[in-house]
């Protein structure tokens, strides 16, 4: 009884972000998703990358994925929040083609994993 | 309690009992031990009392209660000079204040280290100390770490009364040109006389000397020579200002952009302790760390000096010889895949043969390696004989004693060994044994010049012989020694007639066996650092074994340049791969060349003469394409398809202290006496014709 008591005064600390429950916070996330997805065409053309729309839709699919792990709500607020940030950055052309492709990460080079990589690339 | 003692026998006599010679005995020892504690003297240090033995000086006692005294001329290995005054503390009811590094506690002193009387001494010998110490900190080597500039900011005066009205200038002494290593800057001189008292104490050289008197004294050679002693780079660490500084490192570095890494020298077999400083990726200096069983906190010059060595002559990238008979560099996968081909297509028929620098753990690794694929032929370059129980005791290739144990020893015989070069820190704990503890030191061998006095008995192994039967008269000595040691050089033992030395040597050890069971008589000395660790894995001393095979395919060198085998004891088709950090004799006869690292860019294990396991760090990365050794090995393993079992540091740890274990199991011996293969060696000695 008192355990359950201290843990709901915990949870009525906690500050909401946006989102009161689950489904908000999900509805927030498909907007967002939609918002990105709608600004796809408009990114090839505007920006100009060697990229074609169905090669952002996946990485626009992949870069909400990478998420599927989180259920805080307050943390999937965030994410939409910095989601949003991203976005206007986009919308508004305040990025540049270089940062577009950053999402795609093709000259990153994979660190080396086993042992014999390691050794032949001299790294640790 | 004396009395009481003798009170009980001598009553016990008069009352007509026996006088056993148990009891004789126990007043005796009662006695003598109550001779060595005399009783403690109470004395208040900033009015904390310490009770002290009597005789120590005022500087121990405060040291004792964690209060330092400033310094000059005072250190803890040399003898006491009390010249600097800069120890000067007031004591109470004394008229004038004392120096506390010469001066004995009395009872019931009142010692006041941070009285005004103190603080304005101190102030006063500062300011006397500058009036003739140029003020050259900025261009001044020792700048950042000076006694006198750490000394002046904490006890000297906030300004200067200096002022050269005549314009006559600060007395200037002319600098002198003492060696190679050294650089003299003689007006920084304060004539502490710590370089004189080490180099007549401690080095045996008495080269260093003051002439003139007042502000005309000076500290030099007398006549312009070079201070020629193997610890002469020591007088850098021990002088307080930048007299003396390093002349390699002059104006290169400050101590505030230095890194730092704790190290161990690889140079000899001793295994120093050492700090490697370093900047931007290079070795800058390199010097003592205290180990009190070891270097103590002096380092040899060849292992002080030599560090500009890592920087030329280095193997930076593979290279594989070419049809024209030139070698090519190549980069690292080229490399190990025609290695690994070659390695393949030979299978058993592969030796590898260690030299003096590699670590343990590429020891290890090769020898898992090549057990893998067949070969047992794993040798080092230096040899050791093989008779008697050979190197599968410990104890009968370790300096059983350890260096710290030669200070006890009362008389030593050297056997074909100059310790002085092969072991300058081993010599100088002979030294000074010689001059505390009337140390006799006898010596086999070629006559040498050890800076302390010696018996030369003669150069013949035959000498041995007849130590042992009793002949020779250095025998009564050594029999009827409390403490001998007997000190075999490994370059004798590498004779052709080195087995029946040591065989020698073994049987004479077990007739003197000194007072103490656990006083090991007989130490060998080793010259190159990794023999210790090559025997414990179980490589075979000697490269007779590469020698004699015929169809040998390929050979394997771990930084072997030391000549000892040459292409023309190889098979003609005898593919040699060298791995290494120098291009010396190895990699100039080898097919192929994997780069390795130097002692100072690599995290490996050494074991030094005594048997003890010590680490070096990483200080720097190695030169272009080198890597660490152990793991070039556990690559190319991975290409012959004889994959090791290990891909990081720790996992090979784990693997050396499986095998030590397994090695170790004769080793229970270790703890044992020598005696007992000593015993095994007497037994094959006697068939032996020497």
């Amino acid at each position: 009884m008192a355990s359950s008591q201290s843990v709901k005064r915990v949870v009525k600390e906690v500050k909401p972000i946006l989102s009161l429950d689950r489904e908000e916070a999900r509805q927030r996330v498909l907007n967002l998703y939609k918002a990105w997805h709608r600004q796809l065409s408009y990114i090839v053309k505007q920006y100009d990358i060697p990229k074609n729309q169905e090669q952002c839709r996946q990485k626009l699919r992949e870069q909400f994925t990478k998420y599927d792990e989180i259920k805080d709500i307050r943390l999937i607020d965030m994410l939409v929040i910095k989601g949003q940030m991203e976005l206007k950055e986009v919308v508004n052309m305040w990025k540049q083609k270089g940062h577009i492709m950053t999402y795609f990460k093709d000259t990153v080079e994979p660190k080396p994993q086993d042992f014999l990589s390691k050794f032949l690339s001299g790294k640790d | 309690m004396i009395v009481d003692m003798l009170r009980v026998t001598l009553n016990k006599v008069l009352n007509g009992a026996k006088l056993c010679p148990k009891h004789i005995y126990i007043a005796t020892r009662a006695q003598s031990g109550e001779v060595k504690k005399p009783e403690k003297v109470e004395v208040f240090i900033d009015d904390k009392p310490v009770h002290v033995e009597p005789g120590t000086t005022i500087l121990q006692a405060a040291a004792m209660v964690g209060i330092e005294i400033p310094r000059f001329c005072y250190h803890e290995r040399l003898a006491v000079a009390g010249n600097c005054r800069m120890c000067l503390v007031e004591v109470e009811k004394s008229p004038k204040p004392v120096a506390a590094c010469a001066m004995p506690v009395m009872k019931g002193w009142r010692i006041k280290t941070d009285s005004e009387l103190t603080r304005r001494a101190r102030e006063g010998i500062m300011e006397f100390l500058l009036v003739n110490h140029p003020l050259d900190c900025p261009i001044c080597d020792q700048g950042g770490e000076c006694d006198l500039q750490d000394q002046s900011m904490a006890f000297g005066s906030d300004r200067s009364r200096f002022t050269d009205i005549d314009f006559s200038g600060k007395r200037a002494v002319e600098d002198k040109d003492i060696g190679p290593l050294i650089k003299t800057i003689m007006t920084r001189c304060i004539h502490c006389t710590r370089c004189i008292r080490f180099a007549s104490e401690v080095a045996g050289v008495d080269d260093l000397g003051t002439t003139g008197r007042g502000n005309d004294m000076q500290v030099g050679t007398y006549i312009e020579k070079m201070f020629l002693s193997e610890l002469s780079g020591n007088v850098i660490d021990l002088c307080p200002v930048g007299a003396l500084t390093s002349k390699p490192y002059s104006f290169t570095a400050r101590p505030w952009e230095i890194r730092k890494v704790d190290s161990i020298d690889v140079l000899d077999a001793i295994g120093s302790n050492i700090i490697v400083s370093t900047r931007t990726g290079e070795v800058m200096r390199i010097m003592p760390r205290v180990n009190e069983e070891i270097n103590e906190e002096w380092l040899s010059d060849k292992s002080r000096f030599s560090y500009d060595g890592l920087k030329r002559q280095r193997l930076v990238t593979p290279m594989l010889r070419d049809c024209n008979g030139e070698l090519k560099p190549v980069d690292w996968e080229a490399a190990l895949l025609t290695v690994a081909k070659v390695v393949k297509n030979a299978g058993p028929a592969i030796g590898a043969i260690a030299g003096g620098l590699a670590d343990a753990e590429v020891l290890v690794a090769v020898k898992d390696l090549l057990n893998k694929l067949g070969s047992e032929a794993l040798c080092t370059e230096h040899t050791f004989p093989l008779d008697g129980s050979g190197t599968d005791l410990r104890s009968s290739y370790l300096l059983n004693n350890k260096i710290a144990g030669a200070e006890e020893a009362d008389v030593v015989l050297l056997v074909g060994t100059n310790p002085r070069f092969e072991a300058p820190l081993l010599n100088s704990r002979l030294r000074k044994a010689w001059i505390h503890n009337e140390l006799e030191v006898a010596s086999i061998g070629p006559k040498i010049d050890l800076r302390y006095e010696y018996q030369h008995l003669g150069n013949d192994p035959a000498l041995l012989q007849q130590i042992l039967c009793g002949q020779h008269e250095f025998s009564k000595k050594l029999i009827s020694a409390k403490k001998p040691l007997i000190i075999v050089g490994s370059e004798t033992l590498e004779r052709s007639d080195g087995a029946g030395v040591l065989g020698t040597v073994q049987a004479l050890a077990a007739t003197c066996t000194g007072a103490n069971k656990d006083w090991k008589v007989l130490n060998i000395l080793h010259k190159v650092a990794s023999q210790v660790a090559a025997l414990d894995i179980g490589y075979i001393p000697g490269v007779d074994k590469i020698r004699d095979n015929s169809n040998l395919k390929v050979l394997l060198l771990i930084g072997a340049d030391e000549c000892s085998i040459e292409k023309s004891d190889l098979p003609a088709d005898c593919f040699i791969i060298y791995q290494g950090h120098h291009g010396d004799y190895g990699a100039s006869i080898a097919d192929a060349i994997l780069p390795g690292a130097a002692y100072t860019e690599k995290q490996a294990t050494y074991v030094n003469t005594e048997g003890r396991a010590q680490e070096t760090l990483v200080a720097v990365t190695p030169p272009g394409r080198a890597r660490e050794d152990w793991k070039i090995i556990r690559a190319l393993s991975e290409i012959v398809e004889a994959k090791l079992p290990y891909d990081n540091l720790n996992e090979i740890h784990v693997r050396i202290k499986e095998l030590q274990d397994f090695y170790m199991t004769d080793a229970i011996s270790r703890a044992s006496p020598t005696m007992a293969k000593c015993v095994q060696a007497v037994l094959k000695q006697k068939q032996s014709k020497y």
